[in-house]
């Protein structure tokens, strides 16, 4: 089980304002149930690869910056039938998790070169490299990021010839549920992309469930 | 103890009795036959049940009462009546010792103000007598509440405490552990000086210190301001001492001094908060498990208090690896029914919010323990086995490996449901039975048990409903365990139940169960159901029944697109439904979410979906009142601007062949002006569907407005 990091004392905030108040806001895109879709881009030197990849959240406690759901992947050469993993995530929220993973092989150097792919990143980039975005507020941010690792496989055994030894860095769009990632993995090709959009079930606008744990 | 002749022939119950009946028995008999009921009853449960039966206890109450009454002549009379005095109530004291039933025919028997005249005896063995048995009959919840409030019973009270007798003053300790329960009874015993007293007991025998310690407990617990008091300059280093007893000797003060600190603690959260006092409590109570008779049996409910809902002390429990000695426990071996439920719940609360703990306590696989204890003859271990599931499975991770559904699991859940559903149906007619067809003077009494053997009955249905609502949740779109295990059908059956909590918590597994559940198995819900039992849902007398038939609407009408009309059918009547409650201006907001994310689902449709959601939200007959819309839009509630903002969202959504006619019709009502209002909502979901909603709404926007 990833360690939590636990928060310091008396955290320096930006503004004198309560930790209760810099956490990212719930986005109703990134609840239980919601559906994504797209690819994977595999490739390595020898050829260009991409996956086709389906993502469902299957639960979510903000309290605990704790997300997980599963992952398929279609069309895997390996594969007779698509992939599907089971992966947590780790909600980057200041609280309960850093910008700096801190673990899964992946330095602070690792960590900044990940993040600033994303072309949201930029404008924190200062406050992370100087505490790891610990006194960020992100309660208005439209974006979301994440480290989501893989833990087991669903369907398939693990000498299927694929790995999930690695991790994925992840920013979502608060607005438009759309998904990006790399996957980092010090024993695969660098910045493998992951590209999401929220899927629909064929519908016409879109469709929310809900369950609750007693 | 001095023994009879025949006292390697114990009499015969009957002869016995009859003994202690007969006015020709003489006394000297009657006072052997007194020690000879005493020695044979005395712990022996069987024994006193077999002589309660045979009507000992009023005999021996009619002898303690004359024996009692004044008395002519003294000398050798008074020491004979004294030791019938002293008999007489062991006696009593042994028939109430940890039997309720003994309790009972004491108190009806009258022996409770006979008892209680002998603690002003001369005779320190009489007072001895009666005050042990008093104390004894205390123990029980059956002993008359002793009223604190009144000044007399004050002043009798703390002429107990301040007695010179050892077994008096634990008496007076006792009497307050037992009916010490309200703020304003801690109060008035505060103020009394009750607590001085009590600490100065705690430097006494044995007894003092123990009956002092649960008197000192009931006194604090849920009272900050008597709490304080106690931890006041004018009681010294009283916590100190009560600190200091954890190390005691005797587990059994152990237990209760950890009692009582927990109880400080958790009244008051100034104090006992540092980690030293929490980590030492945690450890008392896990060497306490090694004991093997009441105090083991005990030690798991008291670390349930101080670690129930408190993330903290679940970290450094689970740091202390008490889980594990808890596991090693279960698989040690077979248990008495209370240790089994304490430990049950114990590890409940373990697990209630931490994910490490229930990742532990399932690596430590005693699952199977856990899973044959549903079917356990007792209730009690088999509603702590139902909670246990229902926070273990709290674990999604778990969930979703399906570590919960399978056969072993569902089978016993379904027959609990089964049973109680039967018992308590049964009861509730027994009640109504005798409530009608009685004579009034077996009403009180027999409906008293009745109603009683119902609430147990419905806590232990709540507790089952509590663990299916979990287990049921199912990531895989597959048929689940459960429903092929006939476990819809009791659901169902208990949607109709007279019980509102029995309702909502039937009503939330199925909102559950059918989360992400494939359209067949959707189907089959729908029909064993029925339209009609879900409009009256919606229709519940109580709102968070309402709430979750509405969440449970939401959850069959997502998915792919064919599930809308399973769920609609022809008539649209459940549709109807839903748009008269969220017309409602009573209607609470939790319900109102479900149903608006109910009717965004619906909107998320075809054209004749959208169209109909279209009717519910603006009905053609607009006058001048506010739309449904804004004020839901205008909401203080984010949730419920959001999911309205979804619902406008879906009803325009672009390329629909008819979006063009709904906009225009949202336009006229206002809601245009009304969204770019909300353009700066401070909560960021809200802002940016307003966004979303007004950039389609402009897309196809009506210039004129």
């Amino acid at each position: 089980m990833p360690v939590r990091l636990v928060e310091a004392s008396s955290p320096s905030q930006v503004s004198g304002t309560t930790h209760g108040n810099t956490l990212p806001q719930p986005c109703s895109l990134l609840s239980v149930g919601q559906a994504f879709s797209g690819t994977q881009n595999v490739s390595s030197l020898q050829k260009d690869e991409a996956w086709r990849v389906n993502v469902r959240i299957q639960g979510c406690d903000l309290d605990h910056g704790y997300l997980c759901g599963t992952m398929e992947a279609l069309n895997v050469p390996m594969a007779d039938t698509p992939v599907v993993t089971f992966w947590e995530g780790e909600i980057v929220d200041t609280k309960n998790y850093t910008f700096f993973t801190g673990k899964w092989g992946a330095t602070v150097e690792d960590d900044i070169k990940h993040w600033t792919k994303f072309p949201s990143f930029p404008p924190l980039l200062s406050q992370v490299e100087a505490d790891g975005g610990k006194s960020l507020d992100l309660s208005n941010y439209p974006y979301i990021f994440m480290r989501w690792k893989e833990q087991y496989f669903v369907n398939v055994g693990t000498d299927c010839g694929l790995t999930i030894a690695g991790f994925y860095y992840v920013c979502f769009s608060c607005s438009d549920g759309s998904i990006n990632g790399f996957y980092y993995d010090p024993n695969s090709s660098p910045f493998q992309k992951l590209e999401l959009k929220s899927t629909n079930d064929g519908r016409s606008g879109f469709s929310f469930s809900t369950y609750e744990l007693q | 103890m001095p023994t009879s002749a025949n006292s390697n022939h114990p009499s015969r119950p009957e002869d016995l009795i009859g003994r202690l009946n007969s006015a020709h028995t003489p006394y000297e008999a009657k006072l052997k036959a007194l020690r000879d009921l005493k020695n044979q009853i005395i712990g022996n449960r069987t024994k006193k049940l077999v002589f309660l039966k045979l009507g000992a206890v009023p005999s021996v109450v009619s002898i303690l009462s004359s024996a009692a009454a004044p008395q002519d002549g003294g000398g050798g009379n008074r020491e004979f009546h004294e030791s019938v005095l002293i008999q007489s109530a062991a006696a009593i004291g042994s028939f109430a010792c940890g039997l309720d039933e003994g309790v009972k025919a004491v108190l009806d028997a009258g022996a409770f103000p006979l008892l209680m005249s002998l603690i002003s005896h001369l005779n320190e063995k009489v007072v001895d007598a009666g005050a042990r048995s008093l104390k004894l009959i205390y123990q029980s919840k059956l002993a008359p509440k002793y009223d604190f409030l009144q000044v007399k019973n004050m002043e009798f009270l703390l002429s107990l405490l301040n007695s010179k007798n050892e077994k008096v003053t634990s008496l007076g300790a006792s009497i307050i552990t037992h009916s010490c329960q309200t703020a304003a009874e801690q109060q008035a015993l505060s103020g009394a000086g009750v607590i001085k007293r009590l600490v100065c007991l705690l430097g006494g025998s044995i007894n003092q210190k123990d009956a002092s310690l649960e008197s000192l407990a009931a006194m604090v617990k849920g009272n900050p301001e008597v709490a304080s008091k106690f931890m006041g300059p004018e009681n010294g280093r009283a916590l100190g001492v009560v600190i200091e007893l954890m190390k005691d000797k005797y587990p059994r003060t152990r237990l209760l001094a950890s009692m009582c600190l927990i109880s400080i603690r958790n009244t008051s959260t100034s104090y006992l908060q540092d980690l030293g006092i929490k980590s030492a409590l945690v450890l008392v109570l896990l060497e306490l498990l090694d004991d093997p008779g009441q105090v083991g049996d005990e030690a798991p409910f008291v670390l349930s208090g101080l670690v129930t809902e408190k993330e903290d002390m679940q970290k450094i429990a689970f740091d202390a690896n008490v889980i594990n000695k808890f596991c090693e426990h279960l698989t040690a071996g077979s248990f008495q029914t209370k240790r089994l439920q304490g430990i049950f719940l114990a590890l409940s609360d373990l697990c209630s919010k931490l994910e490490c703990c229930r990742d532990r306590l399932l690596d430590l696989q005693v699952l199977n323990i856990v899973t044959e204890a549903l079917a356990h003859d007792s209730a009690e271990v088999r509603a702590a086995a139902c909670i246990f599931f229902k926070n273990v499975s709290r674990s999604v991770k778990n969930l979703s490996a399906g570590q919960f559904m399978n056969e072993a699991i569902a089978v016993p859940l379904v027959q609990l449901l089964c049973d109680s559903r039967t018992s308590v149906q049964y009861l509730s007619s027994l009640f109504w039975i005798f409530r009608y067809g009685y004579a009034i003077e077996h009403y009180n009494a027999v409906t008293i048990y009745l109603a009683v053997g119902i609430s147990r009955l419905m806590k232990n249905e709540v507790a089952a409903l509590g663990a299916i609502s979990n287990v049921v949740v199912n990531f895989m779109a597959r048929k689940s365990v459960f429903m092929e295990c006939g476990g819809v059908k009791q659901l169902v059956q208990l949607t109709k139940s007279m019980e509102s909590a029995i309702r909502v918590n039937a009503v939330w597994a199925l909102k559950n169960l059918v989360f992400h559940l494939s359209n067949r198995c959707k189907e089959e819900i729908l029909l064993e159901l029925t339209s009609t039992t879900l409009v009256s849902l919606i229709n519940d007398p109580e709102a968070s029944v309402q709430e979750q038939a509405l969440g449970l609407i939401r959850n069959l009408v997502d998915g792919t697109l064919n599930s809308i009309d399973c769920v609609f059918g022809e008539d649209g009547e459940l549709l109807h439904a839903i748009g008269r409650k969220m017309r409602r201006s009573t209607s609470k907001v939790e319900v109102q979410i479900q149903g608006m994310y109910a009717l965004s689902n619906v909107a998320s449709g075809n054209e004749l979906h959208k169209e109909a959601v279209m009717n519910q939200l603006l009905p053609q007959a607009v006058d001048d009142k506010e739309t449904l819309l804004v004020k839901f839009l205008q909401s203080s509630d984010s949730r419920l601007r959001t999911a309205t903002l979804w619902a406008i969202i879906n009803l325009t959504y672009p390329s629909s062949p008819n979006t063009c006619h709904r906009v225009n019709k949202l336009w006229n009502a206002g809601i245009v002006s009304q969204l770019k209002n909300m353009v700066n909502d401070p909560c960021l979901d809200v802002k940016l569907r307003a966004w979303t909603a007004v950039g389609q709404l402009m897309m196809y926007g009506d210039a004129s407005t």
